[in-house]
């Protein structure tokens, strides 16, 4: 059957990102392999040929002899920004949405026939860099969504009635249906352990990389890593219901939901456009009425509204901003700052609250030996631990290599699913595990955790070494927090999915007053919807519908999971935790550009128009005022730059 | 959906034929030919603006114009048309593909909604090929157990289709672009040299080299397909020359 099959290979990255980025030509399964790079950014390939067909076009025309060579490149210049542009207002009409699209291209278009081709060629070039940006950011917000997807194995093993294994899609196991999850496997579906013990990393839902250990009637969740033994699980959701498809779920109405700002923007700019085309098609229509002027000809009230409608288009607008945020994007990037957009530094000046998960970002996300005995105990210990992948293990591991030390020499070593290690170390049985296991050995009780300090007891005859883990605070982000809370007097709140205690203990540490423990991903997401302005930096996948919830959602870079970079509006590229005082005060900086820019542009817009209209001002001049705003707000913009 | 609704009354075998058929009308080239794709549009372009180029350049001959005037007109037309085939080559392969990213959407569809019919389908499928019993249990139970898997069995073996076969429509294009340029410098090239039998040269050469091109890559014979190819094109200026000539 093996054999029979090997040939229906199944290449599972040929699908899934198919599908997820909406049946995108440039990962079509139809595709060669060689030519896919084709497709990538397509639109942004025809927007960059289109402006420099555009600038080619431009300098063509100051020479008389070559018209119509310029002509020609403006033509090219149209077909490659145009057509989009055109078939996207078509689109909206037949929608019958009147918005600012609608209006650039057709202010583009009817420029043709007053003689100012180009300028309509500059706003078609701008539309398109425009759609291209926009495109290139809704792939990235599929990124999350695609990468949790990854997570979880999209087949289960049933367990039949004679005790065979079949494998069967997620989708088709219901729930009372036994499915068994071998070592190093990934939980598929969310049940009960109905036999076995084992290990369980839950980091996608806690945001803790300690494993818990897992037997019979513990609950475990899909995506959960099986780390040791083989578990047999009865399952309780359908794969719809699954915790991995909630949290995509969350994820997706928390996309849906965020782009306040933008919702607000495009009200303003379709009522915007509306009025533009409304008053147009009434001046056209109206001014012969009550004027001495005709309908048609160079002085005729059509000529009028359409260099009206031309000169109203804001140009001005949309290049002068994307032109201040490019700057500001390209600074952070010089700091190892990555912004998925520039609208973000807008919602970032707003922020009163910085909510910082625990793990992984305000710690550095793994357990430091903190606690150990030295001399033989430790060489036994790093002898036991160096088989095991357990975060306890490499720690130890760590600990006693920068001690110098060489493992112990130790035989038959025995790793106990869920409870700890043992060997034979000269003859005498060695164990080293969790305080439950040795102290049930003993006939005591051990205490497992302490404040943020994890323990783990070796056992070597009938003596006792104690071992204690902490996952240690960065240093930069104490320093950090100290900025945020005393400079810019700003609330600092941590959110973990870790126990009290330790929450306690760090909070204490990093001289936080607020935390909240033991929450859920859907716990943080609702804290963040409680709260309005609101920074949310975290690096797990449990963080991802906060961080996609957030008015700005910042994900570490370097230890952060794919799921929770997706999710973000900011990558710190190096966990640079210790930038985001600098990112706060260049996003105050670029608010401002921002606001003047807005101005002088609508002031741009309101001396072209009006003159252009009442036929004071010739259309020529009246585009040279709204191109002279354009490069002014650009200028400015670029100020951004500096450090 | 019923099992009714998604067979239309047929037996499952039935309407897995029909569905090969759609398969095989969306997998048809645009080219007509098994060549990669900007290969066979860059090949086609080529004959095609040669032989048009030429039949242009016989009508112009039989007038009085003067050789530059002939000239200009020969290449504003050249242009226009290796621009018309490149574009038309990259709609034709986006066309293409929307047609099959619609396809695999609808059996996408099919997979995750209609799972019972789908079953039947590949019983069926799997039945013809000679699997039956137990064994054809199985393996109906481990092409179903993954749907990835079960999407690309359903496009091979249902539809018929070829998964990572075409090439993108951007690289048709320029494929396309390619081969029109080609045939257009080539008859400049002897057009300048020989103004009498410069433009017959090139379409010959142009023509020559896009079917022996083609001829190697679909492991054809390569002299039948050469002299096919220059017969037509002949034929094509004969009837182009003598009808003007009736008109003259």
């Amino acid at each position: 059957m093996t054999q029979f099959f090997s040939s229906i290979h199944t290449d599972t990255d040929l699908f899934e990102p198919f599908f997820d980025s909406g049946m995108e030509e440039s990962i079509s399964p139809f595709l060669t392999p060689s030519s896919r790079r084709w497709g990538k950014n397509v639109t942004l390939k025809a927007s960059v040929f289109a402006a420099v067909l555009l600038l080619f076009s431009f300098a063509l025309s100051f020479f008389p002899q070559s018209g119509a060579s310029s002509d020609l490149l403006l033509l090219f210049t149209y077909f490659f920004a145009g057509v989009p542009a055109l078939i996207s207002a078509l689109d909206d009409l037949k929608r019958l949405e009147i918005n600012i699209d609608v209006l650039m291209v057709l202010a583009a278009f009817l420029s043709v026939f007053l003689g100012s081709g180009k300028e309509g060629g500059l706003l078609l070039v701008l539309f398109s860099f425009s759609s291209a940006m926009e495109q290139a950011v809704s792939t990235r917000a599929k990124g999350a969504i695609r990468s949790l997807k990854k997570l979880s194995p999209r087949f289960a093993y049933v367990v039949q009635a004679d005790g065979t294994l079949l494998a069967r899609s997620v989708r088709d196991v219901s729930p009372g249906t036994l499915i068994q999850v071998k070592a190093g496997g990934v939980i598929p579906l969310d049940g009960v352990v109905v036999s076995g013990r084992s290990s369980i990393n839950l980091v996608h839902i806690t945001g803790e990389n300690l494993p818990v250990v897992c037997e019979k009637g513990d609950a475990v969740q899909a995506g959960g890593s099986n780390l040791e033994g083989s578990l047999t699980i009865s399952v309780t959701h359908t794969n719809s219901d699954s915790t991995i498809a909630r949290i995509i779920r969350l994820i997706s109405s928390a996309q849906e939901t965020k782009p306040k700002l933008q919702r607000w923007f495009d009200r303003v700019t379709n009522r915007y456009a509306m009025s533009i085309i409304a008053l147009s098609f009434f001046f056209a229509l109206s001014i012969p009425f009550f004027s001495p002027l005709g309908f048609l000809g160079k002085e005729g009230s059509i000529y009028r509204a359409l260099a009206f409608l031309i000169a109203a288009s804001p140009c001005a607008l949309i290049l002068a901003m994307p032109i201040a945020y490019l700057s500001a994007i390209s600074s952070c990037a010089r700091q190892g700052i990555l912004l998925k957009g520039g609208v973000t530094l807008d919602a970032l000046a707003r922020c009163k609250t910085v909510a910082m998960d625990k793990t992984g970002t305000l710690t550095e996300g793994k357990l430091s030996c903190v606690t150990a005995p030295s001399g033989k105990p430790l060489e036994i210990a790093f002898a036991l631990e160096q088989h095991v992948d357990h975060p306890i293990a490499k720690a130890v591991c760590l600990f006693a290599k920068n001690q110098r030390l060489q493992p112990a020499q130790i035989s038959d070593f025995k790793s106990i699913a869920g409870s700890g290690i043992e060997g034979i170390y000269q003859g005498e049985k060695v164990y080293m595990g969790n305080a439950k296991w040795i102290g049930g050995m003993l006939g005591k009780e051990l205490a497992q955790t302490e404040g943020n300090e994890t323990h783990a007891f070796l056992l070597i005859e009938k003596n006792l070494y104690l071992f204690s883990f902490k996952d240690m605070i960065r240093k930069e982000a104490l320093q950090t927090v100290k900025n945020l809370q005393e400079k810019r007097k700003m609330e600092v709140v941590m959110l973990t999915g870790d126990h009290e205690a330790s929450a306690k203990a760090v909070a204490k540490e990093a001289h936080l007053k607020s935390y909240h423990a033991n929450l859920m991903p859907e716990d943080k997401l609702r804290y963040i919807i409680e709260n309005e302005n609101l920074v949310m930096i975290g690096d797990g996948i449990n963080d991802a519908p906060a961080l996609t919830q957030a008015t700005v959602g910042i994900a570490m870079g370097k230890n952060g999971t794919d799921t929770a970079i997706s999710a973000a509006d900011i990558v710190l590229l190096q966990d640079n935790i210790d930038k985001l005082d600098w990112l706060l005060e260049k996003a105050d900086h670029c608010g401002k550009i921002v606001k003047q820019n807005v101005t002088i542009a609508g002031a741009a817009i309101c001396f072209a128009t009006l003159p252009a209209l009442l036929g004071y001002i010739p259309l020529w001049l009246a585009v040279l005022l709204h191109e002279g705003g354009t490069v002014i707000v650009g200028l400015n913009a670029l100020r951004l730059l500096r450090k | 959906m019923t099992e009714n609704e998604h067979f239309g009354e047929k037996e499952a075998i039935a309407h897995v034929v029909e569905k090969q058929v759609e398969g095989i009308v969306a997998l048809s080239e645009s080219h007509g030919t098994e060549m990669p794709g900007h290969l066979s549009a860059g090949a086609d372009a080529a004959r095609e603006t040669a032989i048009l180029l030429f039949v242009l350049w016989t009508l112009l001959d039989a007038t009085s114009l003067k050789m530059g005037m002939v000239a200009a007109i020969l290449v504003s037309f050249g242009l226009g048309l290796l621009v018309w085939k490149a574009g038309r080559s990259a709609w034709l392969g986006w066309t293409r593909l929307e047609r099959l990213h619609r396809v695999i959407e609808q059996e996408r569809h099919e997979i995750e909604h209609n799972r019972e019919q789908e079953r039947e389908e590949l019983t069926a499928l799997y039945a013809a090929k000679g699997f039956e019993g137990k064994l054809l249990e199985d393996v109906i139970d481990v092409l179903m157990s993954d749907n990835d898997r079960l999407l690309k069995v359903m496009l091979e073996e249902e539809l018929g289709l070829t998964l990572q076969a075409y090439e993108h429509p951007l690289k048709q294009c320029v494929g396309a672009f390619v081969g029109a340029l080609f045939a257009l410098l080539i008859l400049a090239f002897f057009f300048l040299l020989l103004p009498s039998y410069g433009a017959l040269l090139a379409t010959a050469i142009t023509l020559s080299i896009a079917t022996v091109v083609s001829a190697v890559y679909e492991k054809n014979q390569v002299m039948p397909a050469l002299v096919w190819n220059l017969a037509i094109g002949g034929i094509a200026f004969g009837v182009a020359y003598f009808v003007m000539h009736m008109f003259l």
